[in-house]
């Protein structure tokens, strides 16, 4: 099992609830949310709803519990990243509402790395997440909405990801629970019932007197699959990791990578955790003046347009794979599919273990690049000495 | 004005072309389509030693980047440029020299007769290659390909409207039969005195592509009508941009949109919370983000007279919203309404710049 996530599981905010589903999760779960409303606990939430033309979802903040029943709890596919969401609500300041959002453990985890980043403010705000088996690729989903949401009804039946799913799904480790406040557990258990699981006093405050069942001894069950189901997914993702280190390696490989890149920034619009208003890449700073162009033309013999796009990519990686919870975003919104969020995903595992941080946890844990250690890093010295006097061997 | 024909394919012609425009000085940098040896990736570079022309496909039929919007930005550096434009990258240079974005001093235009591009996926994925000779003997019958963009095959403005020079290559010889280079302007001659070919003066008679425009007329026709039937009134707004994932990447490719920050990512849409929980109490719901249809509207007012049916803006879009359709309609409803054609003439000013006492006096 992966570690944290058992410590996570036992350190629940106390006993978990139960929830019969037998109508299925989705009503019984919007049903939940409704009294939260009703009992004046909570003033608004945050659900997927479907767009008018049927093939997508949107994000919609609402307090008229009359429009429970459009809402769609757990959509197929993530058009808008959770986080996005969050952040373009409460970036400024905590609500006068108590607001409940319910979206996938990558969602949530983006919402935490944002309060870190000064994005998202939490206070006034419940995160609640699912047992996640994967999101369906956004382009798939649009061109067949019916089938991609049988498809994915499927993968949830299961637990896993399959078929034209994302490829960053197959190889998360956090499709279960994560810092939320409150979690729906389903993976394992038999059909008609679910849990409900508090992750913070807040959560656990929330679903107290609204008598709930509580769990029947279905935990260990349900920790026994996750446990199974994280098994298989720890060996895609180093089988995985393998090959894309082997794809993206030396510049050549950055090149092959990212070579049909056009530079229309859709990786970093969608992200979640790209929030700046002005990306470096399109300051003034970062040189692409065109008198600067031409003289590198004229310097190399010629230049590619728009310019730096793999120096994009690079940067892109440097200011925040120590935040990127492999969401697969990024993928999802290239229009010439290269796989950014296989690199990605690949790039943060390093980074992330390096610093001995984990993007997405609200333990306190400061971001690596926002604290001083004075003893940090010891190897990178040495790496460093044994490149100069290699270097200077060559002399 | 002299023309100058050579007995190469216009791909050929136009490296010849290019080469000699670098290696006699005339220009200090050329900008064409290239593909790189190492991937076979398209891109578009901007190229100042004529050794690397080998990589050039200057009459590739893909767009990875507006060149107009590139070149607009590397005209302001008061270097030389000679570049090869598709028709609506030149009129979308056009556009924003007006704006005072780029400059046409230093700049010599080449364009072509544009038979449309291939979609950005299937440049990326190999499967162009495959579809290129029978785009190339379509084309070459004056009929539309059926893989390019679909406001490709409904484009109007298929000819270039006053480029330097002018390369006939679409539908006026079979491919590899030879080329023809109309020059338009002084500067064209002058740049071009040297350059060796056959001279005559020979003008270009578009007349010789009427049925093209003919089968592009009610490909257009089709489009917008399809088109307006999805998209009239608010519901058919939301029934086409609902599912906008607020990505704006369509801005982004944009060669009309050059605001360095757009309003629609400013402070100006960046709202409070007090705002949302009014917006709430008001509605009861709402949707995050916020303003998706807004946006689409904005822009509009913002640039669609002055859209060039380029068509990056739905090959970026993550979702296939038919952003281009809308645009294009939208704005040469809009246009017509001044007389106006975005990227005809330098001369004609952008129609909410000018301002007439009398104007619209039906509207009162």
């Amino acid at each position: 099992m992966i570690s944290g996530e058992e410590d996570r599981m036992d350190a629940a905010a106390g006993t978990p609830y139960m929830l019969r589903v037998e109508n299925g999760p989705e009503g019984s779960v919007l049903e939940l949310l409704g009294h939260v409303i009703g009992s004046g606990k909570a003033d608004a939430l945050i659900l997927p709803f479907r767009v008018p033309s049927g093939d997508s979802f949107a994000w919609i903040l609402f307090s008229d519990v009359s429009l429970l029943k459009e809402a769609v709890p757990f959509p197929a596919t993530m058009p808008v990243q959770g986080g996005k969401a969050l952040r373009s609500l409460t970036r400024k300041e905590r609500g006068n509402l108590k607001v409940i959002a319910l979206m996938r453990p990558c969602e949530i985890r983006a919402g935490i790395e944002l309060s870190k980043l000064g994005q998202v403010n939490t206070e006034n705000l419940i995160l609640a997440s699912y047992d996640c088996p994967g999101a369906v690729k956004l382009e798939d989903y649009v061109s067949d909405p019916a089938s991609c949401d049988s498809s994915f009804s499927d993968m949830r039946s299961r637990g896993e990801p399959s078929g034209n799913v994302r490829s960053t799904c197959s190889t998360c480790m956090d499709f279960s629970m994560v810092d939320a406040d409150i979690h729906f557990g389903y993976f394992g258990i038999e059909d008609g019932r679910m849990l409900v699981v508090p992750g913070s006093p807040a959560g656990r405050a929330l679903l107290e007197d609204l008598n709930l069942e509580e769990e029947e001894g279905l935990l260990p069950q349900w920790k026994a699959e996750i446990s199974r189901l994280a098994e298989k997914r720890a060996a895609t993702r180093e089988e995985t990791f393998r090959e894309t280190e082997k794809r993206i390696s030396g510049f050549d490989g950055m090149l092959a990578t990212f070579s049909n890149c056009i530079g229309c920034h859709n990786c970093q619009s969608a992200c979640p955790i790209c929030y700046c208003r002005l990306c470096y890449f399109d300051s003034e700073v970062s040189g692409n003046d065109p008198e600067a162009l031409m003289t590198a033309a004229e310097k190399r013999g010629g230049i590619s347009l728009p310019p730096d796009r793999i120096m994009f990519h690079t940067g892109r990686l440097a200011h925040m794979s120590l935040s990127c919870v492999s969401c697969g975003q990024c993928s999802d919104a290239c229009p010439v599919s290269i796989p950014v969020a296989d690199v990605f995903s690949f790039v943060a595992e390093r980074t992330q273990r390096t610093f001995e941080y984990k993007a997405g946890k609200s333990d306190g844990e400061a971001l690596p690049l926002r604290r001083f250690l004075k003893t940090e890093l010891d190897g990178v010295h040495d790496m460093v000495k044994d490149a100069e006097s290699e270097a200077a061997s060559h002399e | 004005m002299s023309s100058i024909s050579m007995e190469k394919s216009a791909s050929m012609g136009l490296k010849d072309l290019l080469g000699y425009l670098l290696d006699s000085d005339k220009v200090d940098s050329v900008l064409t389509m290239r593909r790189i040896p190492e991937t076979g990736a398209w891109d578009l570079a901007l190229i100042s030693d004529s050794g690397n022309l080998g990589e050039a496909e200057p009459l590739a039929p893909v767009m990875t980047v507006n060149a107009g919007k590139e070149l607009s930005s590397l005209s302001l550096s008061g270097k030389r440029i000679a570049a090869v434009l598709k028709p609506c990258e030149l009129r979308a240079l056009i556009e924003r020299v007006k704006r005072e974005q780029g400059s046409l001093e230093n700049v010599l235009t080449i364009s072509h007769t544009c038979s449309g591009v291939f979609p950005l996926e299937q440049a990326a994925d190999g499967s162009m290659d495959e579809l290129l000779p029978k785009y190339e003997k379509v084309s070459s019958m004056g009929e539309i390909p059926s893989s390019v963009r679909d406001t490709c095959k409904a484009c109007q403005h298929f000819i270039p409207m006053d480029s330097d020079i002018l390369l006939s290559a679409a539908a006026t010889q079979r491919p590899g039969e030879g080329c023809v280079l109309y020059l338009g302007s002084e500067k064209a001659e002058e740049a071009l005195k040297e350059f060796k070919g056959n001279r005559d003066d020979r003008v270009f008679d578009p007349s010789s592509l009427d049925r093209t425009a003919a089968a592009r007329k009610k490909e257009r026709d089709r489009l917008f009508t399809s088109m307006e039937n999805d998209c009239s009134g608010l519901d058919g707004l939301l029934n086409v941009f609902g599912k906008c994932v607020g990505c704006h990447g369509c801005s982004r490719v944009c060669p009309i949109c050059y605001c360095a920050l757009c309003d629609f990512e400013s402070m100006n849409f960046d709202y409070n919370l007090p705002y949302f929980e009014e917006h709430l109490s008001r509605k009861g719901a709402l949707r995050l983000p916020a303003d998706t249809v807004m946006f689409h509207l904005g822009r509009l007012t913002h640039m669609s007279f002055s859209c060039v049916g380029c068509g990056m803006c739905s090959d970026v879009c993550p979702v296939g919203i038919p952003v281009a359709a809308v645009f294009s309609r939208t704005g040469e409803r809009t246009a017509s309404l001044f007389d106006y054609v975005p990227g005809r003439s330098l001369k004609e000013e952008i129609p909410v710049m000018v301002f007439k006492e009398e104007e619209f006096s039906d509207l009162g």
